[in-house]
């Protein structure tokens, strides 16, 4: 009896997680237009690569710091691009890093802020140490038992996560005011989607590259597609 | 001369030290007068007392008689601390607190005294970037950043007293001294000082942190301390036994990009917040802000594991090092073996002896690496023996092409043992007195030398001395043999119940120690212990006998005269 009340109860959970998850955006965003940026860098990309000296089992027998990811035509990865003069309020959402291979999955992660779920899928220990100005910094540790911490980071601006015990380890999470922004897939692109129709600067910020900007105009119900170019 | 580089080393200041506080305080005389680069010059010869390089410990106080005076001094050091328990008790029943009570401090006031007393290395503009701040490591504090290390809250911000705290006791293990000299209320101005470096960082107060209730040492708890330690994986820095040997060590950074090496949990005297237990506990709940070291509280199995943990850390090693201000040979009649982890010389004390870094010939060592050497030493009716440990977090040999030397070690005597205060110049001699080196290198084994000072060093021909070393977990344990006589005039004779002037010296090669570049003793001075004979069971008892003898003599003749 027990368990199927057990199992009933954690259905439920998963539903009601889902149904939240799922919420429609805001309504204000209703009726706004499109942008399909395409950010790219013609310069070659820049790859270190570091012999482990421990959990190699876990974090294999090289590291490989990538700092410049270029794909195909051009197209530059790990690019957060973003609207930051549209109006809308942050929609609800919650983004998880996983620390899983000693690396921070995803490299880069946009949101509004909010909490972060921390996972350690590897089994060993891990700490989040992270380098930040507007919110508090943290640098807790996350033992192989910890699988999972929740942070908050609550005021906008781009954090730098690290973790001490495989100093190669580097992520981001660039926390948006609003949520009207993309990172880059691997071949450049990204979409944001019902963005209020006006004219804007669009930014595009990459780890190693800085910051690039584009003017664009959005309008309702089209989609407006913008070339960025990064260098060095 | 920068009083942060003279006074380094010394332990927790003011009136709370242990027994190890006398010789503290002779190493910082030491520190004061003589480790500085002084005038003298390599060619200045000591002699006892005014030399810059005599331990006034040596020439002041002499030798406990034995290990029954030691004991002795030890009962009375115990009486004396269950009295100032009790005192403590009695006092916190009347309710007052047992620190001192924050005060409101003057920053206008703390100004003057902070740019007299600690802009040498802070920097006028508290940024941390002050004229010594370059030979300083780990680096000074930037004020500016309000990221302050020790705090006792659970938040970034410390208290008043936590801030108090650092300037009255320093930091251990690094360049920031004891300021317990100043005034207190000056003490309490540079607080109020310092803080208007990052004014905006203060505004949000310090949130009290509570530590999960008190779990006092037993076996089962550092059992438990021990499995948490090594499921938090703690020995990823700190390594495996604690000696900061730690697979990551070399990769660490503090949030100024600057390589900040983990601590080494079994020198809890070197332990920047203080070596208490409750300061241990809070260190590893809140972390040390602007270090690799992450706060723990939240990322134990349960919360009291705070307190098991704490605990084994304090049972891997002594709260004081008990510096020795003098070596005992002691004489045995069997084989002395050669493997260095032989329960042999387990059995023996130790004599801690602290080194410090050689700042007076280029190019000199501002951060030793290596700060303590434990002597055991025994002789039979052949060879001497000494047994030395010392922690060196890695096992380097020599590999010039990455800047990496060869670990040793050298053991350092006159040729001649002669009877008086005259001892050739304490850093490696000079042109006209030579000293006699007996020394490890890893790769090479052990070799004998004459040195004319550092820069000039002449193997000696004829390898009468061996000896053996292990690595293991940060750590060396080394065996030297010699014969106690000597082959020829460069090498000295051990002769019992003779005081003979002994200095140490160590390179770390993994931290790019090598030539002058190393850590450093003074003199010190060994004594063979006399071999032990049956006359002493003997002798007594025929004295009184006879004494008695003459006493009942005197008492009849002077009974017949009446």
């Amino acid at each position: 009896m027990r368990k199927v009340i057990g199992a009933f109860l954690a259905i439920a959970l998963v539903v009601g997680v889902a149904a939240v998850a799922h919420r429609p955006g805001p309504a204000g965003a209703q009726g706004g237009g499109t942008i399909e940026a395409a950010v790219t860098y013609a310069g070659a990309p820049a790859v270190e690569k570091l012999k482990v000296n421990k959990d190699t089992e876990k974090c294999g027998t090289e590291a490989v710091i990538e700092k410049v990811v270029v794909g195909a035509n051009k197209g530059l990865a790990n690019a957060v691009v973003s609207v930051p003069g549209a109006k809308g309020a942050p929609k609800a959402m919650k983004v998880t890093i996983d620390q899983h291979g000693c690396k921070f999955v995803p490299h880069v992660v946009a949101m509004t802020p909010g909490e972060v779920e921390l996972k350690n899928s590897d089994d060993i220990l891990h700490n989040i140490h992270t380098y930040s100005t507007a919110n508090p910094s943290i640098n807790k540790a996350q033992p192989k038992f910890k699988k999972v911490m929740t942070e908050k980071f609550e005021k906008p601006e781009i954090i730098k996560l690290t973790c001490d015990v495989h100093s190669w380890m580097l992520g981001w999470a660039a926390v948006m005011p609003n949520p009207f922004f993309g990172v880059t897939d691997a071949s450049g692109a990204t979409k944001i989607e019902n963005v209020p129709p006006g004219k804007y600067t669009v930014e595009a910020w990459h780890e190693t590259l800085g910051k690039q900007t584009k003017e664009v105009e959005v309008k309702a119900g089209q989609t407006v597609k913008v070339a960025i170019e990064m260098k060095k | 001369m920068i009083p942060a580089l003279v006074d380094r080393r010394v332990g927790r200041g003011g009136g709370r030290c242990g027994e190890g506080c006398w010789d503290h305080a002779a190493r910082v005389r030491i520190s004061g007068r003589g480790w500085a680069p002084s005038g003298r010059g390599a060619s200045a010869r000591d002699s006892q007392g005014t030399g810059p390089s005599t331990p006034p410990h040596n020439a002041h106080r002499p030798a406990p008689p034995g290990n029954a005076g030691g004991e002795r001094l030890q009962g009375i050091y115990e009486s004396a601390r269950l009295f100032a328990v009790a005192a403590l008790v009695v006092f916190s029943f009347v309710a007052v607190p047992s620190f001192v009570a924050a005060q409101a401090g003057d920053a206008g006031a703390g100004k003057t005294v902070y740019e007299r007393k600690c802009a040498g290395c802070h920097n006028d503009k508290g940024d941390g970037k002050g004229p010594a701040a370059e030979l300083l490591s780990p680096k000074p504090r930037d004020f500016t950043a309000g990221l302050y290390k020790i705090r006792t809250t659970a938040n970034k911000v410390p208290t008043d007293q936590d801030i108090f705290r650092v300037i009255t006791d320093g930091m251990p293990g690094t360049s920031m001294p004891p300021w317990a000299v100043l005034p207190e209320k000056d003490r309490w101005n540079l607080v109020a000082y310092v803080k208007t470096f990052a004014a905006e960082k203060f505004k949000e107060g310090p949130k009290n942190l509570e530590l999960p209730k008190d779990v006092a040492s037993s076996p089962e708890s550092i059992k438990r301390g021990k499995e948490m330690f090594e499921a938090i994986e703690c020995h990823k820095c700190h390594g495996t036994d604690g000696r900061a040997d730690g697979p990551s060590r070399a990769e660490l950074k503090d949030e100024w990009g600057n390589p900040i090496p983990p601590a080494n949990l079994t020198k809890r005297w070197t332990f920047r917040g203080g070596a208490g237990r409750t300061e241990i506990a809070t260190r590893l709940a809140n972390g040390v802000l602007g270090t690799p070291m992450p706060a723990f509280l939240d990322s134990v199995e349960k919360p009291e594991d705070i307190w098991h943990l704490t605990n084994f850390i304090v049972s891997l090693g002594p709260e004081s090092p008990r510096y020795a201000t003098l070596v005992t040979v002691t004489a045995v009649s069997d084989a002395i073996p050669d493997d260095a982890n032989a329960d042999y010389w387990k059995k023996l004390a130790p004599s801690n002896i602290p080194l410090l870094g050689q700042v007076i010939v280029d190019p000199r060592n501002f951060n030793p690496a290596i700060d303590l050497v434990s002597v055991r030493a025994v002789y039979n009716d052949k060879e001497i023996a000494f047994h030395l440990t010392w922690d060196d977090p890695t096992q380097s040999a020599a590999d010039p092409a990455s800047k990496l030397y060869a670990d040793a070690i050298a053991l350092q005597f006159p040729p001649q043992i002669t009877p008086g205060p005259e001892r050739p110049y304490f850093l490696m001699g000079d042109g006209s007195d030579p000293v006699y080196l007996l020394r490890w290198e890893n790769g090479k084994g052990v070799s004998e030398a004459t040195a004319n000072g550092p820069a000039k060093i002449a193997p000696l021909a004829g390898a009468e001395a061996r000896g053996k070393a292990v690595y293991a977990n940060g750590q060396y344990r080394l065996v030297i043999k010699r014969p106690l006589g000597a082959a020829d005039a460069a090498r000295p004779a051990f002769t019992p119940a003779v005081f003979t002037p002994v200095a140490f010296q160590a390179w770390d090669g993994g931290a790019g120690e090598t030539g002058t570049k190393m850590s450093l003793t003074s003199w010190y001075y060994l004594r063979l212990e006399e071999p032990q004979s049956n006359r002493r069971f003997v002798i007594p008892p025929v004295v009184a006998i006879l004494t008695l003898a003459v006493m009942l003599l005197v008492v009849r003749v002077a009974n017949r005269r009446a």
